[in-house]
């Protein structure tokens, strides 16, 4: 129950929730790999009468995770052979993980109504809800993160207090430059990232890349300033858990091939 | 092993107050740990006006101000306690720094003081040679000193109280640590020292010297960011704990990791 400036949150079970959540976890639990640390999380909620399922599997090998329901993509990411042995290169945003980079720069900048900064006029970043309604029963809209917050109020649990959060970020490019350049870094897993709104400080924990995993740690200007090129259509990165307030939600991410210098 | 807890909790959080009942157990049987709700609430349980403790913090440029008062009722194989908990977080900033205060009370002297010494900030320094820590960074510090404490002090579990498991929580000078943290029901416990406390034999600290009286990051292993205050002087440092002098006798239990006792600490 929320009157705007209290909220009056009791825990009770709720069947149908119960039983969708159960359903959900039935699903995930037919792709678990038994030889890999696998963390299934289903969430159902209900708002303004229509009945939402969220449900995510984390895997882990060898310290790395993702989110996805097919172990191989991890075990293939993890057989990429370091080939650079410095970390002072452009890079090559593979795989759709520039979406993590902009979900940082572009999208938690946005949600804390950083100032503006000159993005590359070929740079969409959409937050594109795949929801009816958001989490405080408002019909869920989409966002230009590049120019607004996102417009959907999220939270983890009934415990939680809604907060303005990205859902899904689909970076898309239009007639942007591209060129690999001569020596690069390939990028292809991200482990965590941050987005300081005090410092306007972006950290990229990148845990499989063609140099080894490395952090990439720049102002939120001078990731604007590196991006220097992008190609094709948004490649779907494995997902995104992101954590902020103590409160965890599924992002979903999406970006094409991108090129940071 | 069946576990039940009932609790509620007021939380001022984003400028809210989020008021939480709920109930629940969890079972741990063959390697399987399973949680689920459970129905009643707490009887008895009276909270206080957390929304007055954030309002008397108005003036402080607070980034994150999170206030609770909880009471719980645990039941574990029989033994029943029950607990109150206070809880203040505050991310206080100025310019680019961020003070990080957590405490297990409402006294509001001491977060007053920081954000004062915070708005005197001035550039970045080297560390001082000698400087004392403050109860509360000292406190942040001794989670991570575990097995790697220097040999001229001893760092302790605390006796007393109960655990997650309703278990006597023993005076444990070191690993292995028998008794396990449950900070929810919901969370499988965790076999960890609780509330850590630090001795040294010498226990006499120079107050002249420089305090570190605020952290301005989360503890890193031994490397502490602080914010240092050397009379009219204040100033953000980054300190590397390699040796420990003195450990002062007052002590105050703080909210890190599974709870510490803070004490000043000279290096």
């Amino acid at each position: 129950m929320d009157d705007g400036d209290r909220i009056a949150a009791t825990q009770t079970t709720d069947d149908e929730l119960m039983r969708a959540c159960d359903a959900a976890i039935d699903q995930l639990r037919e792709d678990v790999d038994e030889n890999a640390r696998v963390r299934l999380v289903a969430t159902a909620r209900r708002v303004q009468g229509v009945l939402m399922t969220d449900q995510t599997m984390t895997i882990t090998i060898g310290g790395v995770s993702i989110v996805s329901r097919d172990a191989a993509v991890l075990r293939r990411a993890l057989e990429i052979p370091k080939s650079v042995d410095r970390t002072d290169l452009p890079i090559v945003w593979r795989g759709g993980s520039a979406a993590v980079l902009l979900h940082e720069a572009v999208a938690h900048a946005a949600e804390h109504d950083a100032p503006p900064v000159k993005w590359p006029s070929w740079l969409r970043v959409s937050d594109v809800p795949q929801f009816a309604f958001d989490d405080a029963g408002n019909a869920a809209k989409g966002a230009d993160l590049i120019a607004e917050p996102p417009q959907c109020l999220r939270r983890e649990s009934f415990r939680d207090v809604p907060l303005r959060r990205m859902t899904n970020v689909v970076v898309r490019q239009t007639h942007a430059p591209f060129a690999l350049p001569a020596k690069s870094i390939d990028v292809h897993l991200v482990a965590g990232g941050a987005y300081d709104p005090l410092t306007d400080v972006v950290t990229i924990h990148v845990a499989v890349s063609s140099a080894g995993a490395f952090t990439f740690r720049r102002t939120r200007a001078e990731v604007a300033k590196s991006l220097v090129g992008a190609k094709g259509a948004p490649i779907v990165y494995p997902g995104v858990i992101c954590s902020r307030e103590g409160q965890e939600l599924a992002v979903g991410s999406a970006a094409p091939v991108m090129v940071t210098a | 092993m069946i576990y039940r807890k009932r609790g509620c909790v007021a939380r001022w959080e984003h400028g809210r107050v989020v008021v939480v009942h709920e109930a629940g157990e969890a079972i741990e049987e063959r390697g399987v740990f399973q949680v689920r709700t459970v129905a009643g609430r707490i009887a008895g349980a009276t909270l206080e006006d957390v929304a007055s403790v954030a309002n008397a913090l108005r003036s402080v440029n607070a980034e994150r101000l999170v206030v609770s008062h909880g009471v719980a009722e645990h039941e574990c194989d029989g033994v029943t306690w029950r607990e109150e908990t206070r809880r203040l977080h505050i991310a206080i900033t100025h310019k680019h720094l961020r003070a990080l205060v957590d405490r297990a009370g409402f006294e509001l002297d001491e977060v007053a003081r920081i954000a004062s010494a915070l708005t005197r900030a001035g550039a970045e320094r080297d560390a001082p040679a000698r400087i004392r820590l403050a109860p509360s960074v000292a406190a942040a510090l001794l989670p991570h000193l575990a097995g790697v404490a220097p040999p001229n002090v001893r760092l302790i579990q605390s006796g007393g109280g109960l655990d997650g498991n309703g278990e006597e929580i023993q005076e444990v000078a070191g690993p292995p640590w028998r008794n396990v943290f449950r900070p929810s029901y919901r969370i499988r416990p965790v076999r960890m020292p609780l509330n850590l406390r630090l001795e040294c034999d010498v226990d006499v600290i120079d107050r002249d010297l420089p305090e570190a009286v605020a952290l301005l990051a989360p503890v890193a292993g031994l490397m502490l960011r602080v914010l240092v205050a050397d009379g009219q002087r204040v100033y953000p440092s980054t300190i590397r704990v390699t040796r420990i002098d003195a450990v002062g006798h007052e002590r105050a239990w703080y909210p890190y990791a599974a709870g510490a006792f803070g004490s000043e600490i000279m290096l």
